[in-house]
């Protein structure tokens, strides 16, 4: 929206090297360990660090400069430092004038900021917050790595075009060792984006809507598609738009908010059929279930977080009845009247590079071996790419998208009086479908945690470990208390890992207009010692 | 005792004595494969494998003797329909034993394998499944005429050439090895394909021991490993060391996983049906922690501050009381692994360079 495209600008390796580090909503020490990794080596260079977060994370603590904001202020805090910024002479005018448009707009807007105002409603000092501005702005080499405290709020749209503006204002895009980084969850969620995992794209993010990218797949597959945009993920699983779903590898009683209506909405199909290596709490709705191979026991790419696109080779053959996802689908569409006779993975990544002109060089023999390639890479000519938007963003000029603060759907009242952050725990992944069967993990952290500031406990007679059970406005949920200074009084932080502990009963259905990402960092609840 | 004795052997001729050692024994290796990785490998075709004896193994040979998860035996559940009555009998799985020769094995891997037999074949308390791939056993080790970079060997006296403990070892003459006989294995390994080697003359043992003196001129990391036990002894590390380093652990294990000595392991039962299951004894990490939570929730620990203390101490000070050296061997992989920089050569700086000041401000 802002550079055309979603993903990581520039290579994780390249975070090593910079000389200023910002990081907003990211957990990385715990989340992304590799990520992690090249911060520290950065830091022990002597690179700055900044870290943008409510919660007193690990990375928080060996950063130079904590900005411990109110969750859901980034724009507010973005919108000061950038005033700061512009006040200070910071801004990169050759930049701005040779590859951006709409400065103005976000120039206007800026001057109408009043730092001091906006720093009160971050609950941040104004001082650090020039103090950050300045860090960022002046190093040449300055990154800023993003995650899901970005993105999961009703204004998770306008906070990465706030990011982005950042990088924009100051030049630090398009160059080695500077840029923008998003960084991914799963192996491949960066892949599925990637393939066309959106609403409203097909492969490659070629829009549904344009005529000459659809023409093209129609050609390929020898029928009519449609150019109208499909439904959000939260769309599917609150409502009754649909009828009947394939669900695969993705466990939505679990990881999407009102679980209520999500059962509701899978019971009231027509037909579920759900594919995963395990019988999660989805599939055990399903009327059909398709048991899927895992990683181990198939064949094909996935593409990292730095878009680099990386061949697996099945290791084992699969167990039981097991097949791969890919198989499974051919076999349903088969059934559905439509034959697709891959005869090997290598064959799918043909039609890929076929249709999608960011992967159109990356064939699997070229994928074998080593450590892959990275998009885009347009031909069998083209190489790796280690950072992007070189010479020009891929929409053409970066354009800046002002953005302004947008109060919770969900704020704190006397009735509810904490606000709920929720994300992960290093021991486990998502919905725990994979960790949780792991004993060295389960003893690592075997139950469902609310880290609670420790005077917070004191005033309601909590202690350490005790069984509490928070009520939000749209659902309860028990879990067991941890008294911690990592978040601040009157504020929670929950994992959605545990099924006994289903957290996302309490998180509202409230999402970003643009994404349609649900608001899972702010939820106002309120906290009660249970009696056993 | 049999003396050592001093060979020499053309280095074509190394493929062709494997060659013939595998015809009685299983071949493992250092093999560097198609990501560029250099890993011990079982070795089924000479042919189309290519040894790699130029770059440090990223695991230790510790996999092969003490595998990750092992399978102690089955257990079955049999229930009395009668009376309700429930009760498991075992079977014990024992591992086969293989007789293997190990190639290419540095120094520090070479010593680690002496260290864990201190703690799994001491005395009488034997472990019987590390005796059972422990046993016949053939080491051909590579001294190191070029340390890697973060070896710190030297330091811990466990390289980067070894007077004993292997069958050969070889040392890089360029156009040929210098071969040591250890164990009587070796020298009757040497006897039983006498048509490979030659006694070695004056300018071979020359030429080794210059390769021998120049190999402890080129260590790039300059490590007091005897000074950290001495001031651990003392009780003169800073507690600030151990929460620095500790709030940057991440709790992985992989300090501990990668480690040639550590041999912390937790047994656990998996069942695999209903009528019964595995025993499986698996790697743990005492940075864990749940390696001192207790069934209560306590933990003995905080781990926040301390986790990275009970492994230093037991590294450099414990097993210093107890085996009279450290139990690091200077292999340098804990440096390559920890991505928060947690190793043992920060760890040792530190606190050295703490005792330095100490001493300064003493004085």
């Amino acid at each position: 929206m802002t550079f055309g495209s979603g993903a990581m600008t520039n290579s994780i390796d390249e975070i090593g090297q910079a000389q200023v580090i910002l990081v907003s909503g990211s957990n990385t020490t715990e989340a992304h360990p590799q990520v992690a990794r090249r911060i520290y080596d950065a830091v022990d260079r002597g690179a700055k660090l900044i870290v943008i977060d409510p919660r007193r994370t690990r990375l928080a603590r060996h950063a130079h400069l904590h900005l411990r904001l109110r969750p859901g202020t980034d724009i507010p805090l973005l919108n000061a430092m950038m005033r700061c910024i512009l006040d200070e002479n910071l801004v990169d005018d050759l930049f701005i004038e040779m590859r951006t448009e709409n400065y103005f707009a976000l120039r206007d807007m800026l001057l109408q900021v009043d730092p001091g105002q906006a720093a009160a409603v971050a609950g941040v000092a104004e001082s650090d917050i020039r103090l950050a501005a300045r860090m960022y702005a002046r190093a040449q080499r300055s990154v800023i790595c993003y995650c899901l405290g970005v993105t999961q709020h009703i204004c998770g749209t306008g906070n990465v075009r706030s990011y982005a503006n950042l990088a924009m204002l100051t030049g630090h895009v398009e160059q080695e060792f500077t840029g923008v980084d998003p960084l991914r969850g799963q192996n491949n969620v960066q892949g599925a984006c990637d393939m066309g995992a959106l609403p409203v794209v097909l492969t490659g993010y070629q829009s549904v809507t344009d005529p000459v990218a659809l023409g093209k797949f129609a050609r390929a597959w020898g029928v009519e598609l449609s150019n109208r945009p499909g439904l959000t993920v939260l769309d599917m699983t609150h409502g009754e738009q649909i009828r009947a779903m394939l669900v695969m590898g993705e466990n939505p009683v679990l990881s999407d908010p009102r679980q209520d209506h999500v059962i509701a909405t899978l019971k009231g199909l027509d037909f579920l059929a759900v594919a995963d290596i395990f019988l999660s709490e989805t599939a055990a709705l399903a009327d059909v279930v398709f048991p899927v191979a895992t990683f181990a026991e198939k064949s094909g790419t996935v593409t990292s977080s730095e878009r680099r696109v990386q061949l697996m080779h099945q290791a084992i053959k699969p167990v039981g009845a097991a097949r791969p996802d890919g198989q499974v689908i051919m076999a349903l569409s088969e059934r559905l009247g439509y034959p697709m006779r891959y005869d090997s993975e290598a064959e799918v990544m043909e039609e890929i590079c076929l249709l999608t002109p960011i992967y159109g060089g990356i064939y699997h023999d070229r994928l074998d071996p080593g450590w892959g390639l990275q998009w885009p890479c347009v031909d069998r000519s083209h190489g790796s790419t280690q950072y992007l938007h070189k010479y020009a963003f891929a929409r053409g000029r970066g354009r800046f998208e002002p953005a302004k603060h947008v109060a919770p759907a969900e704020a704190a009242d006397e009735h509810y009086p904490f606000v709920l952050m929720t994300g992960r725990v290093y021991h486990h992944y998502h919905t725990g479908s994979m960790t949780r069967r792991s004993l060295s993990l389960m003893r690592e952290c075997g139950r469902s945690l609310v880290e609670m500031h420790p005077d917070d406990g004191r005033r309601l007679g909590i202690g350490p470990g005790d069984p509490v059970r928070l009520t939000s406005r749209h659902g309860s949920c028990s879990f067991n208390a941890d008294l911690t200074p990592r978040v601040e009084t009157g504020y929670l932080y929950a994992n959605f890992h545990f099924p006994e502990s289903p957290v996302n009963v309490l998180i509202g259905d409230a999402s970003d207009p643009i994404a349609r990402i649900p608001e899972f960092k702010i939820c106002a609840v309120q906290v009660e010692r249970e009696t056993a | 005792m049999m003396m050592n004795k001093n060979l020499v052997m053309n280095k074509d001729y190394l493929v062709p004595l494997l060659r013939k050692l595998a015809k009685t024994h299983r071949l493992v290796a250092p093999v560097r494969n198609e990501y560029g990785d250099t890993l011990f490998t079982i070795i089924t075709d000479l042919d189309r494998t290519e040894i790699d004896l130029d770059h440090q193994p990223q695991a230790s040979l510790k996999p092969y003797f003490f595998p990750q998860t092992d399978t102690l035996c089955r257990y079955v559940i049999d229930c009395d329909p009668a009376t309700g009555a429930m009760d498991y009998s075992f079977h014990v799985q024992l591992p086969q034993n293989r007789p293997t020769v190990y190639v290419g094995v540095r120094s520090c891997d070479m010593f680690a394998v002496m260290y864990t037999d201190m703690v799994f074949l001491h005395e009488h308390e034997r472990d019987v499944y590390y005796k059972q791939r422990r046993d016949n056993a053939i080491f051909i080790t590579i001294a190191c005429n070029t340390p890697f970079d973060n070896c710190f060997c030297n330091a811990t006296r466990s390289g980067p050439f070894l007077e004993s403990g292997f069958d050969l070892q070889l040392t890089d003459l360029g156009d040929r090895w210098f071969v040591e006989t250890g164990r009587a294995r070796g020298a009757g390994l040497t006897e039983d394909w006498a048509c490979f080697f030659r006694p070695a003359d004056e300018a071979d043992k020359r030429a080794q021991f210059q390769a021998e003196l120049e190999a402890r001129g080129r260590f790039k990391q300059l490590v007091h490993v005897d000074l950290a036990s001495k001031l651990l002894a003392e009780d003169k590390v800073p507690e600030s060391i151990f929460r620095d380093l500790s709030s940057r652990c991440q709790d992985c294990g992989g300090c501990a996983f990668i480690c040639p000595t550590c041999t912390c392991f937790n047994i656990t039962d998996q069942p695999r049906d209903e009528a019964g299951g595995e025993r499986v004894r698996s790697w743990d990490a005492c940075t864990f922690s749940g390696f001192t939570a207790m069934a209560g929730g306590h933990n003995s620990v905080d781990v926040e501050t301390g986790r990275i203390r009970r492994r230093f101490l037991h590294k450099l000070q414990y097993d210093v009381d107890r085996h009279g050296r450290p139990s690091c061997v200077g292999c340098g992989r804990c440096v390559g692994m920890c991505f928060g920089g947690v190793d043992m050569i920060r760890f040792i700086s530190m606190i050295s360079e703490a005792g330095e000041n100490g001493a300064e401000a003493g004085e």
